[in-house]
């Protein structure tokens, strides 16, 4: 069954949080990442996460709930995005982001478009396609920065497999009921 | 923890601790450390200059990510500037490597300094980071990168001049942005005045009591390199500095007969 309006407001709202955490978890290893290489591309991918933060909360808006709405994923989800935002090395952290965050994410998008109306929820679709086209460049950067690294970065796939296997295995992580078109209306 | 709540001590003063960097490079705390050419415009030289502000590029792609880290509470459209800023260092530390590996350098083959980060991680605040980084370091870089492009083209080096061209206009919306939400951020809290204000005492009383050390990362005192090189008067009006602040960084620069003249167009 399809998604009616307040629910997809509010799973557009949850990507919006997760985008946000994508760029707040990418800024906070900007500094504390050795490789240059790896700085750069995280710099870059910044941007990226905001973009698609941004296109989302002016999305939700136009679904009847606040300008920028955001909701935290249920608590299973969330933790598992903070373990995965808690590792430290530099070869763990290109895994968690472009073997496991993002392929993750890309998954939930598709579910979504599967779940809504590509008429009636276009603009949705329009923002969801350009992220999902931005996720497979930033996929692509990051293999070329492996590849240029090859000789000093370790890469382990099994952890990245079990990581993928941890988020993959969560269904549902969107909080139900919000009531975020009616905040809007009572605000009105 | 932050990385920019870790500090160390240098000749006396308490800064904030580098960022994480590869072990091929050396990182100077003093100027003493930095390597120095007579001849400013040498190949070993041209590429010294290209790794200095190689890292120079990191450090600000760092100091914008560490604000998005830090601030989770500003504007949105404050942060998206930031994360804007984050991309274009990112750019612009590519483009340097690329350009220091055509002219036969490579990452670590010459000392780094981490200045910029050291104090700009010492404010508690969004408005004084943007003040003390994007206003002072990166409006000096302008002035500098305003100069040094032609300079690079004198020597036949077209190419490293274009990828200074691009980076000064990069810049320049990095500068324009902080001053205007450095206005609007004021003008909601007036309090933060007093955060800009002790920000910008604290990196001069930095300057005096490291002597030099200013040196290990632009190679001379910014004062000396506004008297060298002069004030981007044109780009600072890009940039959104008024008439009346452009003039006292004239006056501030040693050019008061300019600044009393008025700021050339």
């Amino acid at each position: 069954m399809g998604l009616i309006l307040r629910e997809k407001a509010e799973h557009l709202a949850t990507f919006r949080w997760l985008e946000v955490f994508l760029m707040e978890t990418l800024a906070r290893w900007v500094p504390t990442t050795p490789e240059m290489e790896v700085k750069v591309l995280m710099g870059r991918h910044i941007w990226d996460a905001a973009q698609h933060a941004d296109a989302l909360g002016k999305r939700t808006f136009e679904l009847r709930a606040p300008m920028h709405y955001t909701l935290a994923p249920l608590p299973l989800h969330l933790s598992t995005m903070n373990e995965l935002a808690s590792v430290e090395d530099t070869t763990g952290r290109l895994q968690s982001v472009y073997d496991v965050i993002l392929p993750g994410l890309a998954a939930r998008y598709q579910q979504y478009l599967q779940n809504s109306d590509s008429l009636l929820d276009e603009p949705s679709f329009r923002v969801i396609e350009g992220i999902l086209n931005d996720y497979a460049r930033m996929r692509k950067e990051s293999e070329e920065v492996r590849a240029e690294l090859r000789e000093t970065l370790v890469f382990d796939p099994e952890r990245a497999e079990r990581w993928s296997r941890q988020e993959s295995a969560i269904s549902d992580f969107v909080v139900q009921g919000s009531g975020a078109t009616l905040a809007r209306e009572a605000s009105a | 923890m932050s990385a920019s709540s870790n500090r160390k001590t240098v000749q006396g003063v308490t800064l904030c601790a580098d960022p994480a960097r590869e072990p091929c490079f050396r990182v100077a705390q003093l100027d003493n450390e930095m390597q120095k050419f007579e001849n400013g415009m040498s190949e070993d030289a041209r590429r010294e200059r290209l790794h200095r502000h190689m890292n120079n590029e990191m450090g600000a792609l760092e100091i914008a990510a560490q604000c998005l880290a830090d601030f989770p509470e500003s504007p949105w459209d404050l942060r998206m500037q930031l994360a804007r800023q984050a991309f274009d260092e990112s750019r612009h530390v590519h483009g340097l490597h690329q350009r220091l590996r055509q002219l036969g350098g490579y990452k670590g083959e010459f000392p780094i300094g981490n200045f910029e980060w050291a104090v700009t991680n010492m404010c508690d605040t969004l408005a004084a980071r943007l003040a003390i980084q994007n206003r002072t370091f990166e409006a000096g870089q302008m002035d500098l990168l305003g100069s040094l492009r032609q300079i690079w083209r004198s020597v036949g080096d077209e190419r490293t001049a274009e990828v200074l061209e691009h980076i000064l206009a990069d810049e320049i919306n990095h500068v324009r942005f902080a001053n205007q939400w450095i206005r609007k951020l004021v003008q909601a809290d007036r309090r933060l005045l007093l955060k800009v204000a002790s920000a910008v005492r604290f990196l001069a009383d930095t300057n005096s009591a490291l002597a030099g050390e200013t040196s290990a990362n632009s190679g001379e005192t910014s004062a000396e390199q506004h008297k060298k090189l002069g004030i981007n008067v044109e780009d600072r009006r890009h940039a959104d500095f008024s008439d009346d602040e452009i003039n006292e960084i004239l006056r501030q620069a040693g050019m008061s007969s300019l600044a009393s003249a008025g700021a050339p167009a």
